[in-house]
């Protein structure tokens, strides 16, 4: 009953004051006590848009436990999901490492045919200089391509912002993003995620979060067997790794993290990142 | 006749060039250097630091690091913001600045100001000041009733029709004609 009723409050994103939260757990089978509860001071307060509550839930038990009440920040979390950014995203991600190995040869590499086939009149053929002229078969590719093309081009550095926030954004409203407080399983059996992704409902696919580059021995053991459960550090958070993975798990300081770097970005000055893109700039 | 003149002129300018340049060497080395042996050791160094008169130069300096120490809030202030500063509140700001309201918050729709405090109102001039739109842009809540609220000012204030485009996702309403001003209510 209360999971209904929390699921409801859940999807239709209604912010309840905290006094409210409270007394609705205090009546529920969860321990008012336990349950943390953060009211945030950012450094650049939303202005209009209310911030957004989030769960922090746990990993150390298949069932879920409520640990917490999370608020986060809605220029971040709560934006307009613009799906044109986030495809513009991802077609940047596909082409920027692209390089198309594809070759032709043209009528001078293709062997042979350097003698003119017939003489140019008296014969009452079509005039031809070479049997490797593109208009003959077994002749050379006009136009064809040619190997080592890069796709390389950099999207603009506020449409990849806009490309992160958005895709956070809809991940939020769509209940596939969860924040928990840390990444600790009591064991490395991978049979433990899949029953944990199983009962709590998040998909086969599942991009965990976290702020650090060292994951925790259990995680790494149990997802090692996996391929469709994958760790990243905050660092390599991208729109195209959080499209193709049904559920986003990030943990308590990576969502801290994630929010202060971008909001740090969004009232900057960013003329040094705005400014055209050279190849030897890393 | 002449360039022969000239070509001879330029060749002994090289030699007296060169002999100067030994007998200024011999002058930097004071009296080291006897003037028997300046003709004698002619010889060029390519590098500057391979010249025996450069001695060995100390390329790194011994220095103590302190941490926190009083003067580095010095040092502080000379560093560039890494993010833009909050407007510090005042009675009146002489370049005209107006600071946003409180009350706006209250209202069904809001825009929110750029990063640079400033009002997101702007004028795209377009086939070569042919096309004028000015766009309100960073809107949140009801954009629909924003509409129709510049659409009416508009009218009252010129008298006359003004076409307007709303992008909900984007969040901002194109107005046709030069309204820049006017909006800036």
């Amino acid at each position: 009953m209360t999971s209904l009723l929390i699921n409801a409050l859940r999807r239709i994103h209604l912010s309840l004051p905290t006094q409210t939260a409270v007394k609705c757990f205090s009546t529920s089978s969860y321990n008012s006590n336990t349950l943390d509860i953060t009211k945030k001071d950012w450094k650049f307060p939303p202005q209009y848009t209310k911030p957004r509550e989030v769960w922090i839930e746990n990993l150390d038990s298949i069932e879920e436990k409520k640990l917490g009440l999370f608020e986060l920040h809605p220029a971040v979390y709560a934006t307009v999901p613009r799906i044109d950014i986030i495809h513009q995203n991802v077609i940047w991600q596909r082409k920027f490492r692209w390089v198309s190995w594809a070759h032709t040869k043209t009528r001078a590499e293709v062997r042979g045919g350097g003698r003119k086939p017939w003489p140019q009149k008296g014969l009452g053929r079509a005039r031809h200089g070479s049997i490797r002229s593109p208009l003959w078969r077994g002749g050379g590719i006009a136009h064809g391509p040619r190997s080592g093309k890069s796709h390389f081009f950099m999207l603009p550095f506020h449409l990849r912002i806009h490309g992160l926030t958005s895709t956070l954004s809809a991940k939020l409203a769509q209940d596939d993003l969860h924040v928990v407080r840390d990444l600790n399983l009591p064991s490395d059996e991978p049979n433990y995620i899949i029953d944990l992704i199983e009962q709590r409902n998040w998909g086969p696919s599942v991009l965990i979060v976290d702020d650090t580059d060292i994951a925790p021995r259990n995680l790494t053991a149990a997802l090692d067997a996996l391929p469709h459960v994958n760790v990243m550090p905050v660092y390599g958070l991208n729109v195209y790794s959080m499209l193709k993975h049904d559920t986003l798990v990030l943990t308590q300081s990576a969502a801290e993290r994630i929010e202060e770097r971008i909001l740090c970005h969004l009232h900057s000055n960013t003329r040094k990142q705005q400014a055209a893109f050279k190849l030897d700039q890393v | 006749m002449a360039t022969v003149w000239r070509s001879q002129c330029t060749f002994t300018r090289i030699l007296s060039g060169k002999t100067c340049r030994i007998l200024n060497n011999a002058a930097d080395l004071g009296s080291k250097l006897s003037p028997t042996s300046q003709s004698v050791t002619s010889r060029k160094y390519s590098n500057y630091a391979h010249s025996p008169l450069v001695k060995h130069i100390k390329e790194q300096y011994e220095f103590e690091v302190v941490k926190k120490p009083p003067e580095w809030t010095y040092v502080q202030r000379l560093l560039p913001f890494d993010t833009i500063p909050q407007v510090t509140p005042k009675e009146s700001y002489p370049s005209g600045w107006i600071p946003p309201k409180d009350e706006a918050k209250n209202l069904p729709f809001f825009i929110e100001r750029t990063r640079n405090h400033e009002l997101p109102i702007y004028l795209d001039i377009t086939f070569r000041g042919m096309r004028k739109v000015s766009a309100i842009r960073k809107i949140e809540g009801d954009i629909w009733l924003m509409n129709d609220e510049v659409k009416e000012y508009l009218k009252n204030k010129y008298c006359r029709y003004v076409e307007t485009r709303v992008h909900e996702l984007g969040g901002f309403i194109e107005v046709k004609g030069d309204f820049v001003n006017a909006l800036r209510w």
